[in-house]
């Protein structure tokens, strides 16, 4: 587990590998019943921490503003990755599916028991964050974010994902 | 009022003052960064001066991007404000060309490092100009060379605008022709070695370059009469 600090909020982290029980997962997120409330994405379109913590930043300033354009917060994280505006393909892709074993579970101001309670939901390897870059799916992410051979001439994917996150909404 | 909401973000160093906006240095998620805002204008009229702002704003973060996906260096942008009107980019660490250029003949700076950044602006201006992307504001204290890569990054595209029209193309080049005649004359003919490279790297130049003899003779401005 890693702990950031973005703008006086925390937000807890966990990768897993090998998860058996995303139908599960997706199950009880979708009827709401997941608790602790906590945000899973597909960790393959993840390549660096950075990211998420950018997409964490703006779901902070939305949050608020009381205009989150999700129903919650941790959905709220997940929709902002995505770097779209269309909300159901963006849960659809950076969020969960039944057969996703490669997740990373977040939660804003988390205690130590909650993001335990989160690790017993989860049946699944825990490994180190350090492994997000080796692990991620570049040929996903780049039909994903649309990012072309030109830009990663001189960006990195983490950068331009990043970029996309930020200018969603003034595009 | 403004301090209190920049107490939860982290400080912030007054670095410049525009006419358009101010320039802070910052941190966001841990790495450095340069916040800028565009404050109002209070001879506005406030709904108005909002709009304008606010176009300008997300025009601003539009273009940096897009200059990215062209394959053009500019800071990473990591966030937009469009209620206290700022942008969040990278902070990039290394001197302004401007600076470099100024130095030149004084000390250290060579002929070689001259030719090699005359090279980089002309390719990054013919790669905008080829996406359809007009920077608005070329002048060297407008690009800055990263101290670890020395790679050319472009900043301040708060006057910039998507045309694929040669006459815009021309002024953006002419823009910056100018500047160059009256900042760094000593420099020698940087504008050529600028234009070589913007030859080999817009496969338009031929029309650009054509329209660009015509506003020499005429100026930034058209001739409007009638």
């Amino acid at each position: 587990m890693k702990v950031f600090d973005v703008n006086g909020t925390t937000i807890s982290f966990t990768l897993y590998i090998d998860v058996t029980n995303s139908r599960e997962l997706l199950e009880a997120m979708q009827s709401g019943t997941l608790e602790p409330e906590v945000a899973f994405l597909n960790a393959s379109l993840i390549p660096d921490i950075f990211p998420v913590l950018a997409a964490a930043h703006k779901t902070l300033v939305s949050k608020s503003r009381d205009s989150l354009t999700t129903r919650t917060l941790h959905s709220e994280l997940v929709y902002n990755y995505s770097g779209s505006k269309h909300i159901t393909e963006s849960l659809k892709r950076c969020g969960i599916s039944d057969s996703t074993t490669y997740i990373l579970a977040a939660r804003f101001d988390a205690t130590p028991d909650e993001m335990n309670s989160v690790n017993e939901l989860i049946n699944g390897k825990e490994i180190d964050l350090e492994e997000l870059e080796g692990r991620a799916n570049k040929a996903q992410i780049q039909k994903h974010y649309k990012i072309s051979a030109l830009e990663l001439g001189i960006s990195t994917l983490a950068d331009a994902i990043t970029c996309r996150i930020a200018a969603r909404d003034a595009l | 009022m403004e301090t209190k909401t920049y107490a939860k973000d982290c400080s912030l160093i007054l670095i410049k003052q525009g006419a358009e906006a101010r320039v802070f240095e910052s941190t966001f998620v841990g790495r450095k960064s340069i916040v800028k805002e565009r404050f109002s204008k209070k001879y506005r009229h406030p709904t108005l001066d909002s709009k304008l702002t606010l176009k300008r704003l997300n025009a601003e973060a539009r273009c940096m991007t897009k200059a990215r996906r062209l394959g053009v260096l500019t800071p990473v942008l990591y966030a937009v404000n469009p209620v206290l009107h700022t942008l969040t980019f990278e902070f990039i660490n290394g001197p302004s060309v401007k600076d470099i250029f100024l130095e030149y003949g004084e000390n250290g700076v060579s002929k070689e490092q001259l030719d090699d950044i005359a090279s980089q602006i002309g390719d990054a201006i013919g790669k905008l100009h080829d996406g359809g992307l007009i920077h608005g504001d070329l002048t060297t204290s407008n690009m800055l060379l990263n101290n670890s890569t020395n790679q050319l990054v472009l900043i301040d595209f708060g006057l910039s605008f998507t045309s694929t029209l040669p006459e815009d193309k021309a002024v953006d080049l002419y823009v910056l022709e100018r500047a160059l005649l009256s900042m760094h004359s000593s420099c020698g003919n940087v504008m050529d070695r600028i234009l070589a490279a913007y030859r080999k790297s817009s496969k338009q130049w031929s029309s650009t370059l054509n329209k660009l003899a015509q506003v020499r003779q005429r100026g930034r401005k058209r001739t409007m009469v009638g």
